[in-house]
């Protein structure tokens, strides 16, 4: 399904720590290993916590990791500086979760949406009103829009100016960090509308940070789950219901709730909560809320393997040939 | 005779009216879903069943009976000795109606003492107790901490285990599990599904996840602009309702290997 000629930005064995009080790290993320293709959207899924949004980050310059590298079109951009860095930081463009504080309150929209066009000298101020009347109406929003400040929108209203002003310079990447989480779900369905659509005309590749597996794999062409700044299995978004296997993945999509459910079967969450990052356990970080916990999942830390197609798990379960031994 | 009667209630800020005509009916036992999009008024609903409209919020109209009495005609005495008893009420996280610069064992003892005439250590007893009933491991430690050094899933249940503390018949829960995880959530939900099961305790869950309304209620309430839009059992709401409204929030739903957008 995934073309390599098409891949865009690869991560390598990316680890980020930071160090904490008493000498001791916290892993944030540990050897992670993602492929984005050109056009894709890849949902990374995790509680909160699990150093989703540390990974996303990096790819925004916004952090930089300990080890590992980002290739973006075979470049490692985590290296990058000055110029060559201010050149590259427009392919690579960043939604956050709550657009009420990631917009400057006393700006007006329209030159929220015209900044970024500013910056990069592609328009005079004299063309401002144009190009926030062209972005607006890219997301669905009357011209009119460009007066207003952010305060007198609705939440997902102003979402979609920040996906207007995201896309302003056309980046071929965008970065989602839980873009949908704050709004009701008839104006999140929405929002998915636009961003397949704007994907399929632009063929933008998305990164998408969420925390409902239901929601992202609606969506998303690849889904990697994360837990404990480790991802444990990356698989096909249209395969996730029935083909997830790690007990992780298992017990995140037993903890959806959809109103086309059995509602006489009784919601079997997994026990407890996740351990701090502070102390990952040696062996499988799962291991602790794992009912199929084993001798060998307490020793060894299991690494990702190719079960099928596009589709890798690290879970001691599944080694040998993709069946449970 | 239903636990709780609303009756054709009007709810207004100052001259604003807010919530309209609002009527429903919950019986012993039973667990209501509201649900709505915000702004709807839902909140403002249940804050009305327990007598906390905020500043100038005041019931305009029509009439709150809570076992055939009504509400409205309560004073701050008889409103004390009901809150609490008969009813509680879960926040939306739990850790922000508690102080931050007390300890949770601290909070816990004094809301059993304005409830009832015991010695601090009996309380601090019945606070541990209450806390390892509701599945918290190591009660005491809990009392001993701060809501900051709780997780979001941790300061829900301490949420829950002070409404609880006195077997209440009516729970209110306004969006208990929309802080939380997925996973937390599943949680969470299961133990409220659970005081109902052990002390029937009878629930009105305000929430805009229908996911978590329909697994819960056995009754669905939709809110719109103030106003309720539709109204009936679950499976008559999710099968063979002809709400428009009703029917495009069923759609927004995200399903597992449902719609796909791509």
């Amino acid at each position: 399904m995934f073309d390599e000629t098409d891949l865009i930005l690869e991560a390598r064995h990316v680890t980020r720590r930071f160090p904490a009080a008493g000498g001791r790290e916290l892993v944030a993320c540990n050897d992670v290993n993602l492929k984005f293709y050109k056009g894709k959207t890849l949902g990374l899924v995790g509680e909160s916590g699990c150093g989703k949004s540390t990974f996303m980050r990096f790819l925004v310059w916004l952090d930089t990791p300990t080890e590992g590298e980002i290739l973006y079109k075979g470049k490692d951009i985590t290296r990058m500086k000055g110029k060559e860095l201010w050149e590259n930081r427009r392919h690579i463009q960043m939604v956050f979760q709550d657009p009420s504080t990631s917009f400057n309150p006393k700006m007006r929209i329209r030159d929220i949406v015209c900044e970024p066009l500013l910056n990069y000298r592609r328009i005079n101020p004299s063309e401002k009103d144009a190009a926030a009347r062209r972005l607006l109406e890219m997301v669905e929003l009357p011209g009119e829009f460009a007066d207003r400040f952010p305060h007198n929108m609705s939440g997902g209203q102003r979402q979609r100016v920040a996906i207007a002003r995201a896309l302003a310079l056309e980046p071929e990447i965008i970065i989602m960090d839980e873009a949908t989480s704050a709004l009701d779900v008839s104006v999140q369905k929405t929002i998915v509308e636009l961003i397949t659509r704007l994907q399929r005309e632009k063929s933008i590749t998305i990164g998408f940070i969420c925390h409902n597996l239901g929601f992202i794999q609606s969506f998303a062409h690849q889904v990697a789950v994360m837990y404990l700044g480790n991802i444990v299995e990356i698989l096909p978004g249209e395969s996730v219901s029935e083909k997830a296997m790690h007990p992780y993945t298992e017990a995140l999509i037993g903890s959806v709730f959809d109103t086309k459910m059995d509602f006489s079967k009784k919601v079997v969450p997994i026990r407890g909560e996740p351990p701090s990052p502070l102390d990952v356990p040696a062996g499988c970080p799962f291991q602790d809320r794992c009912s199929r916990c084993r001798e060998i999942c307490r020793r060894e830390r299991p690494t990702l393997r190719t079960v099928a197609p596009d589709h890798e798990v690290a879970c001691h379960l599944f080694e040998k040939g993709g069946s449970a031994i | 005779m239903a636990l709780l009667e609303i009756n054709h209630v009007d709810i207004s800020y100052g001259k604003t009216l807010t919530v309209s005509d609002c009527s429903l009916t919950l019986n012993e036992g039973e667990i209501c879903s509201i649900v709505g999009e915000s702004g709807s008024g839902k909140t403002t609903v249940i804050r009305a069943v327990m007598g906390l409209l905020p500043g100038g919020g005041r019931v305009s109209a029509g009439d709150i009976l809570f076992e055939g009495e009504s509400l409205l005609a309560y004073d701050q005495k008889k409103w004390r000795s009901l809150r609490g008893h008969e009813i509680s009420m879960i926040f939306q996280d739990s850790g922000a109606m508690m102080n931050q610069t007390r300890k949770i064992g601290n909070t816990f003892v004094e809301y059993i003492r304005t409830h009832e005439n015991i010695s601090k250590q009996e309380a601090w007893k019945k606070g541990t107790e209450m806390l390892e009933r509701m599945r918290l491991p190591d009660g005491d430690r809990i009392m001993h901490s701060y809501p900051f050094q709780l997780s979001g899933g941790m300061r829900q249940r301490v949420g829950i285990a002070m409404g609880m503390t006195y077997q209440p018949k009516l729970l209110l829960a306004d969006e208990p599990t929309s802080a939380l995880d997925v996973t937390t959530q599943a949680q969470i939900v299961r133990q409220m599904m659970e005081l109902r099961d052990e002390y029937g305790t009878s629930i009105i869950l305000v929430t805009h996840d229908l996911g978590v309304a329909a697994y819960m209620g056995d009754k669905i309430v939709v809110m719109k602009n103030g106003k309720i839009e539709d109204q009936g059992d679950r499976d008559h709401m999710l099968h063979e309702t002809e709400n428009p409204y009703t029917q495009l929030l069923l759609d927004a739903v995200p399903s597992l290997g449902g719609k796909r957008y791509v």
